[in-house]
């Protein structure tokens, strides 16, 4: 299931040529439409990576799980620490899972 | 870069603190001694005592520790001269962490003994944590000008450059009229002495004129300003004078057979076009005549004349063939110049607030109507030499009538008082008393607003005779046939309306930015404030702007008296002088950019509240080091903590908050960890444990340059780490000393509280809240009813 961008909040990188989710995406599909918001512009393309959701610094994006891992309304959501991300999986029943992953530790 | 391996001392003073009584500090020494990277551990009783300093000395100087984390309560004080002590034998005054227990509640007693232990000792792993990550620091020095640009030749910049030149620093003065001394020149009288400004402003000049510091260039704009304080780079463009202004003499000649005869500029007015044509002598006084080759205005310095080109006849080179000096040089061209100065001071003054616009009291639709400005023009007369008018003093103007806050204090015209008009006006009536007691004055005002020593103008005014009347006119007509004025105005003594007979009204207007304020606005990048003012920090640091190294004094940024303005000057000034130094020393806690993780997404340039930031050559944001004021709100908001402030790099700040243990006050009570502002809410934070207030145990607190600094990465980082809540503390609105970083924050910590909701996690655990620097019971109720809450909210469910 592709990003959905909350049009409220997304303020476009304000107005920048390209959002952090259009540099980010591996599959160069988040563009920015007429009103400075950012959207997908190929919603099958996507493979639900979500880096556009971790990278957003207002926090706009949401992904959908994919309805193979999970039915809809199951979440996915990534709250990104200075060296990790911590995962809440909240699925159709409403069951919360949270994870938390180290990222690689960069060389020096 | 060679992996560092630190060794650090580890010294626990208890200096007969509070320390001691609650926790067992011989137990804990004995703990972190064999900490990871700890070579030395130690209780000391007294830093200062010789023995154990020498030992620290000879240990740094043969590199058996390279860092030093000191355990204890400390005053700023004292951290500069141990840091210096140790300086001295070559450790880098950054090798050092201050880690004070007592401000984070240790030394309270009554808490639970297991707790204090608890939290003491993740306190001390937290300190551990950065120290291992310090690196030694030095600062920055930076080429710099010494030159001050001022930007506007009034009675402030003519006043503060003469000071400076004093001091020895060179100055550009930029005028955009031909001459120089402002609206100040064209006054008749200063209050409260009643002297002639002129005298106090050629005094100044005199000054300048015996240096070779100073540099005018009149009839010139700012165009435009690149580079940063130290090192601007101010573009001018020169208008032609058409006189050469080394070869005139100032002879007059010229003037003398200039054809032209055309009205005056507006500039006393204010006003776009001309009013009514008012006949007779006073007409003559106030819509002069001129030629269109003059003396500079508003004072004849530079000494040399001016062609106004509008008004010459086409084809007419009178004057060029008259000049005995061969002065007149009628193409002359446009110049442009550059200048490279260390900072800017901008004097741009005032002008008077068009009274047209103030329909009812009649200005420019009736003749004797006038401004408080164009009346001083009006009592200057007699010694401007214009005043062989005899009517002056007649009973041709025998009763004169005074309108006070014409326009002002009103919020259809300007919504501020202007704060001189009041004395103006007494000053005004007062020399008319003065000079012909047969004169009646009338002042029609809302409030007299004469602070200070004014008052005596006030009483002075009184004892002369001059009428008073609370009430402004409802009416003000021009009778044709006699050509009187005639008011009609409520007598607040006796309640009824009376008219009243004039020969003269003076309207006193307000001021408003100079024109042209907001062109400077747009070249300099300065806010202004929504009258049109340049915006300042108008009460701690009234002459800052927003911008590093541009200032700005006088009326450009707030209506004052002429005394106010040339003090305003000078504080400008003196701030200005760290930039004219010929270098400047910046401090290396400034923000570094890693380009390894930077994705040029440019946030922290739009969002820098002082615009320090620049691309380097491959579009990479670097900061101006001299603009920056290191407040760290670019690595506040970098979305991939890609910004550093040095000394408190995010990742030194990472594993602060990594080292926390977040059950240390056991498995039912919540843990708080608060970010707070160094310059007000922690000092709150600090003021309410030193008084003894109820601080609850729960709350650890990590002091930060400004609340803008924190990162959500870092907030995160709590709450996954199973910190219950995460408080940031700041300014309140308005009051940030960074403009902006309150707001900043208060919006970043709104975004992930709606992340946290839709991760099912009650969003309130991330709060914004704002703190003054006395607010100490406060900051205890604030903590105490979060707290509350969060024991309602039960555990962080990351906790483990």
């Amino acid at each position: 299931m592709p990003p959905r961008v909350d049009r409220e909040k997304c303020d476009g990188c304000n107005a920048q040529q390209e959002p952090l989710c259009e540099q980010v995406c591996p599959g160069d599909l988040m563009a920015l439409g007429e009103d400075k918001k950012a959207y997908c512009r190929s919603r099958r393309d996507c493979w639900d990576c979500m880096s556009c959701t971790k990278i957003c610094p207002v926090g706009a994006i949401e992904t959908r799980m994919p309805y193979q891992l999970g039915y809809h309304v199951a979440k996915l959501i990534p709250m990104m620490g200075t060296d990790s991300i911590t995962w809440t999986c909240i699925d159709i029943n409403g069951n919360v899972e949270r994870f938390r992953y180290k990222n690689r530790i960069e060389p020096e | 870069m060679e992996k560092v391996v630190p060794k650090i001392g580890l010294f626990l003073c208890v200096q007969g603190g509070r320390l001691s009584r609650t926790i067992d500090v011989n137990a804990m020494a004995g703990k972190f001694a064999k900490a990871k990277n700890v070579v030395r551990c130690e209780v000391v009783n007294d830093v200062w005592d010789p023995p154990f300093l020498d030992s620290i000395k000879k240990d740094v100087e043969s590199s058996n520790i390279d860092r030093i984390m000191w355990v204890g309560r400390f005053t700023q004080h004292q951290i500069k001269h141990i840091e210096g002590e140790l300086a001295a034998t070559g450790l880098n005054v950054y090798l050092h962490e201050w880690c004070d227990l007592e401000e984070q509640g240790i030394g309270i007693e009554g808490t639970d003994p297991a707790v204090l232990k608890r939290k003491a000792e993740s306190l001390v792993q937290m300190s551990l944590a950065r120290t291992r990550l310090l690196v030694p620091l030095a600062p920055v020095e930076l080429p710099a000008s010494d030159a001050l640009l001022i930007i506007g030749a009034g009675v402030a910049g003519i006043h503060t450059a003469a000071t400076l030149v004093g001091l020895g620093k060179r100055v550009h003065l930029v005028e955009k009229q031909s001459g120089v001394g402002g609206k100040v020149a064209l006054l008749s009288r200063f209050y409260p002495r009643l002297c002639d400004p002129h005298c106090g402003l050629q005094f100044a000049l005199d000054k300048l004129l015996r240096s070779d510091l100073v540099e005018f260039h009149t009839l010139s704009d700012v165009v435009s300003l690149e580079g940063g304080p130290g090192n601007f780079e101010a573009r001018i463009k020169k208008r032609p004078r058409y006189v050469n202004e080394q070869r005139c003499n100032a002879c007059g000649a010229c003037t003398a057979v200039c054809p032209v005869d055309a009205p005056a500029s507006l500039a006393l007015t204010g006003e776009s076009s001309a009013g009514p044509v008012v006949s007779g002598a006073i007409g003559d006084l106030l819509q002069p005549k001129q030629k269109a080759v003059h003396a500079a205005i508003p004072m004849a310095f530079p000494s040399a004349f001016v062609v106004d080109r509008d008004l010459c006849p086409p084809g007419c080179n009178e004057c060029e063939k008259k000049c005995p000096a061969q002065a007149v040089d009628l193409n002359q061209s446009e110049e442009d110049q550059i200048l490279r100065v260390g900072a800017v001071l901008v004097t741009t003054g005032w002008d008077p607030y068009p009274l047209s616009r103030v329909s009812e009291f009649g200005y420019q639709r009736y003749p004797r109507i006038i401004s408080n400005l164009e009346m001083e023009q009006l009592l200057g007369a007699d010694r401007l030499g214009l005043g062989s008018h005899p009517e002056l003093s007649s009973a041709d103007l025998k009763e004169i009538g005074f309108v006070q806050c014409a326009g002002s204090r009103d919020e259809r015209h300007l919504p501020y008082c202007s704060s001189v008009c009041c004395s103006v006006t007494l000053k005004q009536a007062v020399h008319l008393k003065e000079t012909n007691p047969e004169t009646n004055c009338y002042v029609f005002y809302i409030d007299v607003r004469s602070p200070g020593f004014d008052e005596d103008l006030y009483r002075r005014a009184r004892n002369l005779g001059v009428v008073f009347n609370r009430e402004l006119p409802s009416r003000v007509i021009s009778n044709p046939v006699t050509g009187k004025l005639e008011l009609q105005v409520i007598d607040p003594a006796l309640n009824a309306p009376m008219e009243v007979n004039l020969d003269l009204l003076v309207l006193a207007g307000g001021m408003t930015p100079a024109q042209g304020t907001s062109d400077i606005a747009q070249v300099l990048n300065l806010p202004q404030n929504s009258y049109g003012f340049f915006e300042s920090h108008y009460q701690c640091h009234p002459e800052e702007s927003q911008r590093t190294g541009i200032y700005v004094a006088g009326c450009a940024r707030e209506p004052m008296k002429v005394s106010h303005a040339i003090e305003s000057g000078h504080l400008a000034a003196m701030k200005a002088l760290s930039f004219l130094e010929g270098s400047i020393l910046i401090e290396p806690t400034y923000p570094v950019v890693d380009k390894a993780k930077c994705d040029q997404c440019k946030r922290c340039m739009e969002s820098c509240p002082f615009s320090s930031f620049v691309f380097d050559e491959k579009g990479f944001p670097i900061p101006d080091l001299a603009r920056c004021r290191q407040c760290g709100n670019c690595m506040g908001l970098c979305p991939l903590n890609a910004v550093s402030l040095g000394h408190n790099t995010i990742k030194q700040m990472a594993a602060k908050v990594g080292a926390i243990n977040p059950s240390f006050m056991g498995d039912k009570e919540p843990t708080v960890l608060a970010f707070l502002c160094q310059n007000d809410a922690y000092k709150a934070a600090r003021e309410a444990v030193d008084k003894g207030l109820p601080v609850p145990p729960n709350v650890i607190l990590i002091k930060v340059p400004c609340a803008g600094s924190v990162n959500n990465a870092l907030v995160a980082d709590a709450l996954s780490n199973g910190i219950d809540g995460v408080l940031v503390g700041g300014c309140q609105d308005g009051q940030c000393h960074y403009v902006k970083g309150n707001q900043l924050v208060q919006k970043r910590s709104a975004d992930l509280g709606d992340k946290l909701k839709s991760m099912m996690i009650d969003p309130s655990r991330v709060r914004f809240a704002t703190l003054e620097i006395r607010d100490a019971s406060k900051y205890v109720d604030l903590m105490q009813s979060y707290i509350a809450e969060l024991r309602v909210m039960g555990p962080n469910p990351f906790k483990i």
